[in-house]
C-alpha cells in the first residue's frame, strides 16, 4: 500500500517500474488524467437518483479498469513488473459495448448535436466523457497503442450515458439547432 | 493485477522477537501462490490490514514478521487468539517483488519492514547491500539469515551505539556511504525512511530505480 510521503517535493516522483521521473513525464500526464477520470465519475456516481443502481455499479466498474489502467501505464515497457499487472484486454472493451447497446435500445435517434447538459447526472457524464478524450490523448502521446481501444469505447459510453441520464430522468435533450 | 482471492486459514504458531514484534506461522491454503515480496490483506471482521509475507514462496506455512500495534484492528488479534484460531485474508497483492537487474541492489529496511527482504532470501536472493534499521540491536530480527545471504549487511541502530553497528539512520549510512551511481533500491519500512532516502536519489543517486513498501 502506497502512500503520500512528501518524497515528490522537488517535482520528481516514481513510475511503479521503479524509474524516478519529473511530474511532466508522459506516463505521469496520462495517470493523472484516469485519476481525475475516475473522480469525475465519482461526481456523476453521487448526482445519480438512488433508484440507479445499475448504473452506479458500472460506473464503479470502471473505476476499478482505470485502477487496473493506471498501474498498467505507470510501467515503461520491457519492465519485469508488467508481467504481474492485468493487461488491457478485449473483456471491458465488450463489456461497455454491451452496455452502449443496452441504453441505446431505449433511446431515439439522434437528430442533430447535442448540447451537454440537462439533469446533473447528464452533465457530470458529458464532462467525464470530455476527461476522458483528454485522457486519450494523453495515452496516445506517450505511446501506449494498447490502452486505446477501451479509453476510444468509454467515451461513446459515456455520450451515451449521458443521454441515458437524462432519459430516465425525463430531461429532454438540449439540441442545437442551426 | 494478478489474481487476487480470498481465503481461509489458521494460526499454527507463534515465535517471539521482542517485547513488541513476534513471527506468526500461518496455515497455507490450497491454491495459494505469490511471489517473495508480496503481501496478504488479514481480516479481522472488517477491518483489513496489509502484512507482507516473511516465508519463500514455497514452504509449506505462511510467515509474517508481526510489530504489535496497541489498539491496531488486527495485530492484537494475530498476538493473542489462541493457536488454531480462524481467520482469513485477501492476497497475493503488490508488486515490491525482487528486482532482477545488473544494477548493484540495495535493500534499506526499517523494523519489521525486512520481511519481504527475508522472503527473498528465502527464495533465493543473494548478493545484494542490506540496510537493516532498527532503534536498538535487540531489535536486528533474522539478522543472522539476512547477513549470511547478503553481499554487505549493515545494521544501523538509531538509539544505541554498539560495537560493529552503525550508529544513525540507513539514509545517514546512504548518504555517506552509497557512491554515485545507478542502483535498484528497495525500500520498506516507515514514510519518513522512504521519503528521505527518495530524497537522496533524487540528489544524488540519478538514474537508479526505486521500489517501495510503505509501513503506516
Amino acid at each position: 500500500m502506497r502512500a503520500n510521503v512528501g518524497s515528490g517535493d522537488g517535482g520528481m516522483t516514481s513510475l511503479l517500474s521503479g524509474e524516478r521521473v519529473p511530474k511532466s513525464h508522459a506516463r505521469i500526464e496520462a495517470c493523472g488524467e484516469l485519476d481525475e477520470l475516475a473522480s469525475v465519475l465519482g461526481a456523476l456516481a453521487a448526482s445519480l437518483a438512488e433508484d440507479r443502481e445499475v448504473e452506479r455499479v458500472e460506473i464503479r466498474q470502471v473505476q476499478g479498469e482505470l485502477l487496473h489502467l493506471g498501474a498498467w501505464l505507470a510501467v515503461t515497457p520491457g519492465s519485469l513488473t508488467l508481467g504481474m499487472l492485468k493487461p488491457p484486454s478485449e473483456g471491458p472493451v465488450e463489456a461497455l459495448e454491451g452496455s452502449i447497446e443496452r441504453m441505446e435500445k431505449d433511446l431515439p435517434p439522434l437528430q442533430g448535436f447535442i448540447l451537454p447538459g440537462g439533469h446533473p447526472s447528464a452533465a457530470w457524464a458529458h464532462v467525464a466523457r470530455c476527461v476522458c478524450r483528454r485522457a486519450e490523448r494523453r495515452v496516445a502521446a506517450i505511446p501506449a497503442q494498447e490502452a486505446l481501444p477501451w479509453l476510444n469505447r468509454l467515451s461513446s459510453w459515456l455520450y451515451v450515458l449521458a443521454r441515458h441520464c437524462n432519459q430516465v430522468r425525463g430531461v429532454p435533450e438540449n439540441l442545437w439547432k442551426v | 493485477m494478478e489474481s487476487v482471492s480470498q481465503f481461509s486459514s489458521r494460526l499454527v504458531s507463534r515465535t517471539r522477537l521482542s517485547d513488541s514484534a513476534f513471527d506468526v506461522e500461518l496455515e497455507r491454503p490450497k491454491g495459494f501462490s505469490f511471489r517473495a515480496g508480496q503481501s496478504i490483506r488479514i481480516f479481522v471482521g472488517d477491518a483489513g490490514r496489509d502484512y507482507s509475507l516473511a516465508g519463500g514462496p514455497s514452504a509449506g506455512s505462511l510467515t509474517l514478521c508481526v510489530r504489535l500495534v496497541n489498539g491496531g484492528a488486527v495485530s492484537p488479534f494475530l498476538a493473542g487468539a489462541p493457536l488454531e484460531s480462524d481467520l482469513s485474508f485477501t492476497g497475493p497483492h503488490g508488486v515490491f517483488t525482487l528486482v532482477q537487474s545488473a544494477r548493484p541492489l540495495v535493500w534499506a529496511a526499517t523494523g519489521v519492514g525486512m520481511a519481504p527482504f527475508l522472503s527473498m532470501v528465502r527464495a533465493g536472493a543473494t548478493g545484494f547491500t542490506l540496510l537493516h534499521g532498527v532503534r536498538c540491536s535487540g531489535e536486528l530480527f533474522h539478522r543472522d539469515e539476512l547477513e549470511a545471504a547478503a553481499a554487505r549487511y549493515v545494521p544501523c541502530l538509531s538509539r544505541e551505539t554498539t560495537a560493529g553497528c552503525f550508529s544513525g539512520r540507513v539514509t545517514a549510512w546512504a548518504a555517506a556511504n552509497l557512491a554515485p551511481g545507478a542502483y535498484d533500491i528497495s525500500l520498506c519500512g516507515n514514510r519518513g525512511m522512504v521519503r528521505d532516502f527518495l530524497s537522496l536519489v533524487d540528489e544524488r543517486l540519478a538514474g537508479s530505480r526505486v521500489f517501495t513498501e510503505i509501513f503506516f
